[in-house]
């Protein structure tokens, strides 16, 4: 077995304040949507810390974006052009998780510093971190002040349309974060990927190539 | 300190020729003011001890004593009568008796008198929502004459009691509710300092209460930092000032309603019905088919139905939280005790969410009303018509609630799943991972 550095410090960093700052989202959330079946905090509090917090994941959001714009990293997101090859190693993964994880064999894709993604995770991340995240941030801001943004909020359809996608986008993502919280647990050892976003380093087997 | 008998005599002095300067040009200006010759013959008989009274056509008595002291002390003490009854004829007057059709009709007779020196003020009348009702037919709307007696109106800078208020003669209620509420008490205790009906409501230009933004306008016009006092605490507190009225808040024992108005949809302006063409009331009676509230595909049928008959002043729904009443509008409280809590508004089955009315402006200048299922507030299907009102939480939409519970127990199942499998497969796998060690084993030997 070796170690593989492929989480770098700033994404790290980026990841745990995202996690972090998600949680606090999704509690805060269904506490300000759900007032008649929760009552932890109130109203009004609830609204200030998912603002805050909102604004403190959309600076985290540049963080990554930074990274990866400005350095040779981005690799990790370039998806195979090849649609052929793009199937049979997205195929090759899905029957890994689908099949080949209950008998024991290895993980078919090997991850290093420049390609840490299996083909299924590069076309769900391109898609959570170049779509779906913008516009859950982007119909936050406007939820934030709606009459300072009336232009853009009518222009979309209304106050209920621009909150009916912002709350899509939460069960999406409360459906993602349960997902990525069973699929972090399924490394050589339930913790090893957990493992891996503290520390950077990544343990993989020898014989495997990148 | 002491005071010589010269500083006593020039202190008091003072004193009276300070209150001669502040009371004198009342004062002087009632005590000054006398009749003309001409004005004196009318008084006579106007003021005499024969009491004069008018059989009207339709049965009623006019009184026609003016009292002279009352005169002049009024605001009308420099005009001579027949500057208002131009038309009496000297000859006949008093002789010949002239018909009168009602005391009504009287009054109305006299609305262009008025115009002769209050220009500006009938102009602004005939913008409001009294001289709409006239010109609609009304028998009840004011005319001038209804607000403002000729004979004994005094200077507006003069404080009269609030009884004396002609707004009380109509709108009894509203002015029972107003002399208990915050701006009633403190108009009693502090005098001009707090308002009456026409600090808010603009003398002569009165627009109806319930449509547009004037009454807003008028609360900010001496409140000048409510705006910046509610961001403090407020989130969104722009919005909040834009979809509910003051009272909402601020008379905490108001009871609340959402008010749909038909805007239009390019400018946002108020929509009025045109007069002689009832299309409001027609089309919502016939989209109601049940007679309880439109529904959510009645409210959309009928706005459908209405833009196709409106092709070029199409309507969309702009709504807003207000109170039930004018007399709930005039309820209220102090500072301290307005609502703050958001639970009132914010939670599933607030109480303010359970009644809905859809508002158009009428030909007369007044809001006409139909009622609407308070189902629309949280249906996925009512997103097109109610796109502009949303209040999180009490307004939510049902299905993204069922689809939240749906997606999460999807997903639970994912690794409920995957680990059942994981469970069923340990037998074989195990057997596998021997297999391979045996092979890896055997492979190291022969290596």
């Amino acid at each position: 077995m070796k170690k593989v550095y492929i989480h770098p410090l700033p994404v790290r960093i980026w990841h745990w304040i995202n996690a972090l700052g998600f949680l606090i989202l999704i509690a805060t959330g269904v506490q300000i949507r759900y007032l008649d079946l929760v009552q932890v905090l109130s109203f009004r509090t609830a609204v200030n810390i998912h603002n805050w917090v909102g604004f403190v994941l959309i600076a985290d959001f540049f963080l990554w974006l930074g990274y990866y714009l400005f350095t040779d990293k981005i690799t990790v997101y370039l998806p195979e052009m090849n649609p052929k090859k793009y199937f049979e190693d997205a195929w090759r993964q899905i029957k890994f998780y689908g099949y080949g994880i209950f008998l024991g064999e290895e993980n078919p894709h090997h991850p290093t510093i420049y390609h840490k993604f299996n083909p299924l995770q590069i076309m769900m991340y391109q898609i959570i971190m170049l779509l779906l995240l913008p516009i859950l941030f982007g119909t936050g801001i406007l939820l934030w002040d709606v009459e300072r943004f009336s232009f853009l909020v009518n222009l979309l359809g209304g106050v209920r349309v621009v909150d009916t996608i912002h709350v899509l986008l939460f069960i999406v993502f409360t459906g993602f974060l349960i997902m990525h919280l069973y699929l972090i647990t399924l490394g050589r050892t339930r913790s090893e990927h957990i493992k891996a976003m503290l520390t950077g380093y990544e343990e993989v087997s020898d014989k495997s190539s990148p | 300190m002491s005071f010589s008998g010269f500083q006593k005599s020039l202190l008091i002095s003072g004193l009276l020729f300070l209150l001669v300067v502040l009371c004198g040009p009342v004062a002087h200006a009632a005590d000054d003011a006398s009749l003309s010759e001409d004005d004196v013959a009318c008084q006579t008989c106007h003021d005499g001890k024969d009491q004069l009274v008018k059989k009207t056509e339709a049965g009623e008595s006019l009184s026609l004593m003016i009292s002279t002291k009352a005169f002049l002390a009024s605001r009308h003490n420099d005009t001579s009568c027949t500057d208002c009854h131009e038309d009496l004829d000297e000859k006949t007057h008093g002789k010949v008796k002239v018909p009168m059709e009602s005391k009504r009709a009287y009054r109305m007779s006299f609305q262009d008198s008025c115009t002769t020196c209050h220009k500006k003020n009938v102009a602004k009348y005939k913008d409001s929502v009294h001289a709409m009702m006239l010109s609609d037919g009304s028998d009840k709307a004011p005319t001038c004459s209804d607000c403002h007696n000729s004979h004994t109106q005094l200077d507006i800078k003069l404080l009269e009691p609030i009884a004396d208020v002609p707004c009380a003669n109509c709108h009894k209620d509203i002015y029972k509710a107003y002399v208990k509420d915050v701006h009633g008490l403190a108009r009693a205790a502090k005098g001009k300092s707090a308002p009456i009906c026409a600090d808010c409501h603009q003398p002569h230009a009165i627009q109806a209460a319930s449509l547009g933004s004037g009454i807003k306008d008028s609360c900010l016009t001496c409140h000048k930092d409510a705006a910046a006092k509610h961001e403090v605490w407020l989130p969104n507190s722009g919005r909040h000032f834009e979809a509910i009225s003051c009272p909402v808040c601020h008379a905490p024992d108001a009871q609340r309603r959402v008010n749909l108005r038909m805007v239009n949809a390019v400018g946002g302006r108020q929509l009025m019905e045109k007069n002689g063409v009832p299309q409001f009331e027609q089309m919502t009676k016939a989209a109601d088919g049940k007679d309880a509230g439109l529904s959510v595909a009645e409210l959309r049928s009928f706005l459908k139905e209405f833009n196709l008959e409106n092709v070029d002043n199409k309507a969309i729904l702009s709504g807003r939280l207000e109170v039930r009443s004018g007399v709930n509008a005039h309820q209220l409280s102090e500072k301290s005790k307005a609502l703050k809590d958001c639970k009132i508004c914010h939670q599933a089955g607030a109480a303010p969410f359970q009644s809905v009315v859809l508002t158009m402006a009428g030909p007369d200048g007044r809001a006409m009303r139909h009622g609407v299922e308070k189902e629309v507030l949280n249906s996925f299907t009512a997103m097109g018509t109610m796109r502009g009102f949303y209040a999180i939480g009490s307004t939510r939409i049902k299905l993204l609630d069922y689809l939240l519970v749906l997606v999460v127990l999807g997903v639970l199942c994912v690794p409920a799943a995957h680990l059942t499998a994981n469970y069923l497969f340990k037998g074989r796998r195990e057997k596998l991972k021997a297999q391979r060690q045996a092979a890896d084993a055997a492979a190291g030997k022969r290596g």
